[in-house]
């Protein structure tokens, strides 16, 4: 297992085996409240780094899940379309949301390390 | 009239916490004005009631044999007393459910009785009307297929196709003409706008073929009561105009449009849904629900820019579906089928050619031997309205419960006269 | 809780029996699963809801942006004299010459307000006028080979506006609001240009702000060649005191059921209309209607037409409606703007200590407050104890920009005595948030308690299923 990345619009990544998994983070699901349902994006479809790829929506707010990198959708988080709230109660577990194969793996070093997030996340904060 | 009570000790009293001296200087920054206002003196209810009844007068209420997307049923007594109550009337769009369970049940048993009728698994709570209905399943149509192209089998409602035709442009989307992996939708009228109930499987069968979605798009409502229903057929979609259902012909509106669909295109329904849940006790009460569907939340991301429905006539609608019940929707359904078919007996008895080639419900076309503006007119002068004049001497003739076999004689004898 | 569904008594017989139809059995429907109920149950059924819900006949409603004013009797029953409610849509016009007659005259005032050209009273709603308003901007660039893909809207539109552009198929740019309330004139010209089609203004905005910089933003706009849009949700606090054609705009749509008193119903029917100027008249939707020797007829020979938008004309009883209370009106109209701008200024004045005031300038028609120094999620604990005093909350959470919102509307029609009591309940509830927190929080208590809005959209329930027997 890899240390997780992460991006400005709040996913996280992880690398494992050339599949990276992708989520939203923990400040992400806070800030959405309850979520209630999800639009995926076809298994087989491919991604540019940050084109939109799926749709979270929350009682509150629907939200765009844009896609960390380039590559192609091998697999989704199929629970998540009965227990939506998977996503809030594990975030980084249970609640993944696709899998995707990079067609370009080193767009993964550009991305934030988890401190750099913190960072951010932490300026967000009033 | 003044619908204002405050008095002038109050106007004085507010502007001095304001910090205002004048009404004119507290609006003097909302400019310009250019020109002067021309426009009447104000009038008392007295003599509004007496200006406005003279303009109806210049209307003639008649005993109608036209639809053509508008059909004059008879409306039970029950209904405007209850839809006139001022907590439904004068209350909006249920965001404080707390404040607004009585609104949200009706919708939620409106809802219910679409579905029912339909034989779908969900529908909305109400469009602004028929033709925007047809128009917004298009559009559902196509971003859930990701197609542009809408096929219109022939015989939809010639307004609806033109509605349909400017929401389409709107909203580069195409009409095509074939049925084919562009092909978001196919829409098929029921019965169509000649009168004709076709069975429409085998072009059920070939929009499925093709991945796209099926609209049935009903002409009259209380058609639904006796011809084998959409869902049952096998449609995705179905919509059409509620005004059949206690809705006052009113020249045209207000009406109702609806929308229901099979249970996988639930979230893709426009406007507004309302569901049941539980309050903080457990108790049942109701709630609108796939908000984030909706343009306030989900802004340019929508596929609908829908604000508002039509609950009030919603609510029209499930009283009079309530008061008819089982057995009334049916005799209502029956005499105007039964009407109409007497009618275009005695007319084919009498020199008139049924175009229809298929069975008819309460609508059919006949070609007319002789000229159809003169047995319009000629049949406005005893305040019938013959029926829609499509051109080439045909006419396009509705009948419901409401046309007696009186009315149907004075019809023939006027056209044989 | 018992539904329509759940009684099984006899038929009440509203009309005679009838023997079956003879149809094809493939087209014939099988069981109609609907229950007979008797007309004395229904009237309890019905009459018990009604008592289950607020209105403005029950309770102050103050919901912003929404003109929840006073519904005047008199228009409905003008709406339902049989020469307006029993008009079939299919008359010949030479028949319907009062239904004419009524949609033209409504139009000839609607002009005079705004100070447009020409008016469309086909649209059924707001949203309808929008998106009519902004099908004529892409068909009028279209026709001068001029390609513009964007529409300016500032960030505290309503969610209509972008919703509308992206169905047209234009993007939204999104500018956001200064400090006194504004849309950023700034950020406005570094934004415009050659490819914005439309700049989607709503005067006053919803912040309830007169948009001070309207007069330069016209400028700009219009050397850009862009076409200037007022979403006209507001306008109740301009009626008679400034006409939108003259702040600049080329096009506005109206609300029937805010502006001119029709009933909101629950949430409709309601009328749309929209105004132009003269050089986009031939745009509007088909039929239009023209007076020609003292007659009125149809006109549907209109190249330029954008199409047909509604199943006949629009929604005509609701035109009947507001055509009556603006007639009753007449040239006095102002003192309706005047006293909503000065209902809103006064009970603001009665509030702004009590709470965060985001913009603190004189406000128009409605104001907005904000709860945030309460905490997070007062808002909407306010907003369900509002209820257990006997009123209506406001609108809450909108203007999206301002954080724990509460945007709030009395309209005109309400007296200095509504409005006292109403700036009291609040700062009791205030005093409550500090005093007995719990209160306010588990509020609603007159009423069913809060309900589960996520249960509702996890677990969907959309519709009562029969027990198959």
């Amino acid at each position: 297992m890899t240390e997780k990345k992460f991006t400005k619009e709040h996913e996280w990544l992880e690398n494992r085996d050339q599949i990276v998994i992708v989520g939203i983070t923990e400040f992400a699901q806070d800030q959405l409240g309850d979520i209630v349902s999800i639009e995926f994006p076809q298994v087989a479809s491919s991604f540019k780094q940050n084109d939109v790829m799926a749709i979270i929506d929350s009682v509150k707010a629907s939200s765009d899940i844009y896609c960390p990198i380039d590559g192609e959708i091998i697999g989704i988080n199929e629970k998540l379309l009965e227990q939506p709230e998977l996503i809030n109660q594990s975030p980084y577990d249970e609640g993944w949301i696709v899998k995707i194969k990079p067609s370009s793996p080193d767009q993964l070093n550009s991305l934030l390390s988890k401190e750099q997030y913190d960072n951010l996340v932490g300026q967000n904060k009033e | 009239m003044n619908f204002i009570p405050h008095t002038k000790d109050d106007i004085s009293k507010m502007l001095s916490v304001v910090g205002c001296s004048t009404l004119d200087e507290l609006v003097s920054e909302f400019k310009p004005r250019l020109s002067e206002l021309k426009l009447d003196e104000p009038k008392s209810e007295m003599d509004i009631v007496s200006y406005m009844t003279a303009l109806s007068e210049k209307n003639s209420p008649m005993k109608y044999f036209a639809g053509g997307g508008s059909y004059d049923h008879y409306i039970p007594s029950i209904i405007s007393h209850l839809v006139s109550r001022g907590e439904f009337l004068t209350s909006y769009t249920p965001y404080q459910p707390e404040a607004s369970q009585g609104v949200l049940q009706v919708l939620y048993e409106f809802q219910t009785f679409i579905c029912l009728l339909t034989g779908m698994d969900v529908s909305n709570a109400s469009l602004y009307d028929g033709a925007s209905a047809l128009a917004e399943a298009a559009l559902l149509s196509s971003a859930h297929t990701k197609r542009k192209g809408v096929f219109v089998e022939d015989g939809l409602n010639p307004n609806y196709f033109k509605v349909l035709q400017t929401y389409c442009d709107g909203t580069e989307l195409y009409i095509t003409n074939s049925i084919d992996q562009n092909t978001a939708c196919v829409i098929s009228q029921t019965p169509d706008f000649k009168g004709n109930i076709k069975n429409p499987s085998g072009l059920i069968e070939k929009t499925h073929q093709n991945n796209a979605l099926f609209i049935n798009c009903i002409s009259d409502a209380t058609s639904l009561a006796i011809i084998k229903t959409p869902g049952e057929f096998g449609a995705d979609i179905v919509v059409g105009e509620g005004q059949s259902f206690g809705i006052p012909k009113s020249f045209g509106g207000p009406y109702l449009g609806y929308i229901a669909v099979k249970e996988f295109l639930t979230k893709k329904l426009p406007g507004r849904i309302v569901g049941m849940t539980t309050d903080d006790k457990g108790n049942e009460g109701f709630v609108l629900t796939l908000q984030a569907r909706e343009q306030f939340i989900r802004r340019e991301r929508a596929t609908s820019n829908i604000t508002t429905n039509q609950t009030l006539l919603a609510l029209t609608t499930t009283i009079y579906l309530a008061s008819l019940g089982k057995s009334g929707l049916q005799n209502v359904a029956r005499a105007s089928y039964h009407r109409a078919h007497v009618l275009q007996e005695k007319l084919c008895k009498n020199g008139f050619e049924l175009i229809n080639t298929n069975p008819f419900y309460n609508e059919f076309l006949v070609k007319s031997p002789k000229s159809t503006e003169k047995i319009i007119a000629d049949l406005m002068e005893d305040n019938i309205l013959a029926g829609i004049d499509i051109g080439d001497n045909k006419l396009l003739i509705s009948c419901t419960e409401k046309n007696s076999l009186q009315d149907i004689d004075s019809y023939i004898s006027k056209v044989i006269a | 809780m018992k539904l329509i569904f759940n009684y099984n008594q006899s038929n009440t017989n509203h009309t005679p029996q009838e023997n079956d139809v003879d149809l094809p059995e493939e087209l014939k429907r099988g069981s109609l699963p609907l229950n007979d109920v008797n007309e004395i149950q229904i009237i309890r059924h019905y009459t018990e809801l009604s008592r289950k819900n607020y209105g403005i006949d029950t309770n102050f409603y103050p919901l912003g942006s929404c003109t929840m004013k006073y519904n005047p009797r008199v228009n409905e029953d003008i709406a339902k004299l049989p020469g307006f409610s029993n008009i079939h849509p299919h008359t010949p016009a030479n028949h319907a010459q009062g239904a004419l007659e009524v949609i033209w005259e409504l139009e000839e005032i609607l002009k005079e307000i705004t100070g447009m050209d020409a008016f469309s009273l086909q649209p059924a709603a707001g949203s309808q006028s929008e998106l009519l308003g902004v099908m004529i901007a892409k068909k009028y660039f279209a026709e001068k080979n001029e390609t513009r893909t964007k529409i300016i809207i500032p960030d505290s539109a309503h969610g209509t506006n972008p919703a509308t552009a992206a169905m047209c198929k234009f993007q939204t740019v999104t500018i956001p609001t200064d400090k006194r309330g504004n849309m950023d004139i700034d950020e406005f010209k570094k934004a415009i240009g050659k490819d914005i089609a439309v700049v989607m203004i709503t005067n006053p905005n919803t912040l309830g702000l007169y948009e001070e910089n309207l007069s330069e933003i016209k400028n700009i706009a219009k050397e850009n060649g862009a076409l200037m849009y007022c979403d006209g949700a507001n306008m109740n606090a301009l009626l008679g005191i400034s006409k939108p054609a003259d702040q600049g705009f080329d096009m506005i749509h109206l609300n029937l059921h805010k502006t001119f008193s029709t009933p909101h119903g629950g949430g409709g029917p309601g009328g749309g209309s929209l105004g132009v100027k003269l050089f986009l008249e031939d745009y509007l939707p088909i039929p239009r209607i023209k007076k020609e020797n003292e007659k009125f007829v149809f006109d549907s020979n209109k190249e330029k037409s954008v199409g047909k938008l509604h199943s006949f004309y629009g929604n005509f009883g609701i035109i009947v409606r507001a055509l009556t209370y603006i007639k009753s009106w007449g040239v006095d109209i102002q003192k309706i703007s005047q006293i909503a701008v000065l209902n809103a200024n006064y009970l603001f004045c009665l509030l702004k200590d009590d709470f965060d005031v985001p913009y603190d300038r004189r406000c128009a028609h409605e104001f907005v407050i904000s709860a945030k120094n309460f905490g997070e999620k007062s808002t909407i604990n306010i907003a369900k104890r509002i209820i257990d005093y006997g009123f209506h909350a406001p609108t809450i959470y909108f203007p999206l920009i301002v954080k724990e919102a509460l945007m709030i509307e009395p309209t005109e029609t309400e007296s200095k005595e509504t409005l006292d009591e109403y700036a009291k309940v609040l700062k009791t509830i205030i005093k409550e948030l500090q005093e007995e927190p719990e209160l306010v929080k588990n509020a609603p208590h007159t009423t069913p308690g809060r309900l589960d809005e996520v249960k509702a959209a996890r677990k969907l329930n959309l519709r009562w299923i029969p027990n198959e027997s």
